[in-house]
């Protein structure tokens, strides 16, 4: 299909039909229905204050997300104490589980995953991350989110939360630990090892 | 600092990595340690693949 500038009406069916994938996005960064809604909502009307402004449904749908993205910073600096409570789950320490206490060694030696294009090639992989991603507690996927999806830097994601640069370090080390279990569990144990 | 880690330590260090640019110190107790260590090898190439995933991802997700 060809991207060719949208008529009113056609520009009204665009938005409305992207909005579920936009509230999914929002959802997953904010962990809020509410915050989500909202930060949607307001990206949709900026989008509807320009509606000549667009070639088309994919330059539409790179701006909204774009736009989406600045949205979900402001919702979360609005709602800064809430975003980083944490939860049991989030405070919950990995390491504990995963290297005994005096030596520092792994309980359970790290498997070989074996060669990324064969896993990067495929589009259940994804679909595997994605949902991992979702399962982290609340506020260690906030800060993973605006590391990874937001592309923040450290400093930038300490200052719009109001959390130390050790508090910060601690989630995302905590993080990427889960995303790696939960990764070893729903995706490389169901597969054969490398040759 | 200590150039010999633990294997935690080890971990915490490849995490930390992908947010600020280690020492050349701590880079050097890494690549010591994966000389002998091959299960923090494997967590190595584990995180790396984590890394690309989730860049890939991000693309995948904000293309159209």
């Amino acid at each position: 299909m060809a991207d060719q500038p949208l008529t009113d009406q056609a520009f009204a069916a665009q938005v409305e039909a992207l909005r579920p994938q936009l509230l999914r996005f929002a959802r997953s960064q904010l962990r809020n229905d509410a915050w989500a809604e909202d930060a949607v909502s307001e990206t949709l009307l900026a989008a509807l204050e320009k509606p000549q402004g667009f070639g088309g449904q994919s330059q539409l749908k790179t701006w909204l997300v774009g736009v989406l993205k600045h949205k979900v910073v402001d919702q979360l600096r609005r709602h800064t104490r809430e975003a980083t409570v944490l939860t049991d789950e989030d405070g919950e320490d990995l390491d504990e589980s995963l290297f005994d206490t005096h030596g520092g060694h792994w309980r359970e030696r790290p498997q070989d995953w074996g060669d990324p294009a064969v896993h990067l090639g495929q589009r259940q992989f994804f679909e595997v991350l994605e949902a991992c991603c979702d399962q982290l507690p609340p506020a260690q996927g906030r800060v993973f989110m605006m590391r990874e999806w937001l592309e923040l830097d450290t400093a930038d994601i300490c200052k719009e939360l109001q959390i130390s640069a050790t508090n910060l370090w601690v989630l995302l080390h905590r993080a990427r630990l889960r995303l790696r279990e939960c990764l070893q569990q729903r995706w490389f144990a169901q597969r054969p090892g490398p040759a | 600092m200590k150039l010999m880690r633990t294997c935690q330590d080890v971990t915490r260090l490849v995490l930390e990595s992908q947010d600020r640019r280690l020492r050349p110190l701590e880079g050097l107790s890494l690549r010591m340690h994966w000389l002998a260590c091959s299960g923090c090898r494997n967590f190595r190439d584990q995180s790396r693949l984590m890394r690309q995933a989730l860049d890939r991802w991000r693309t995948y997700r904000d293309e159209p």
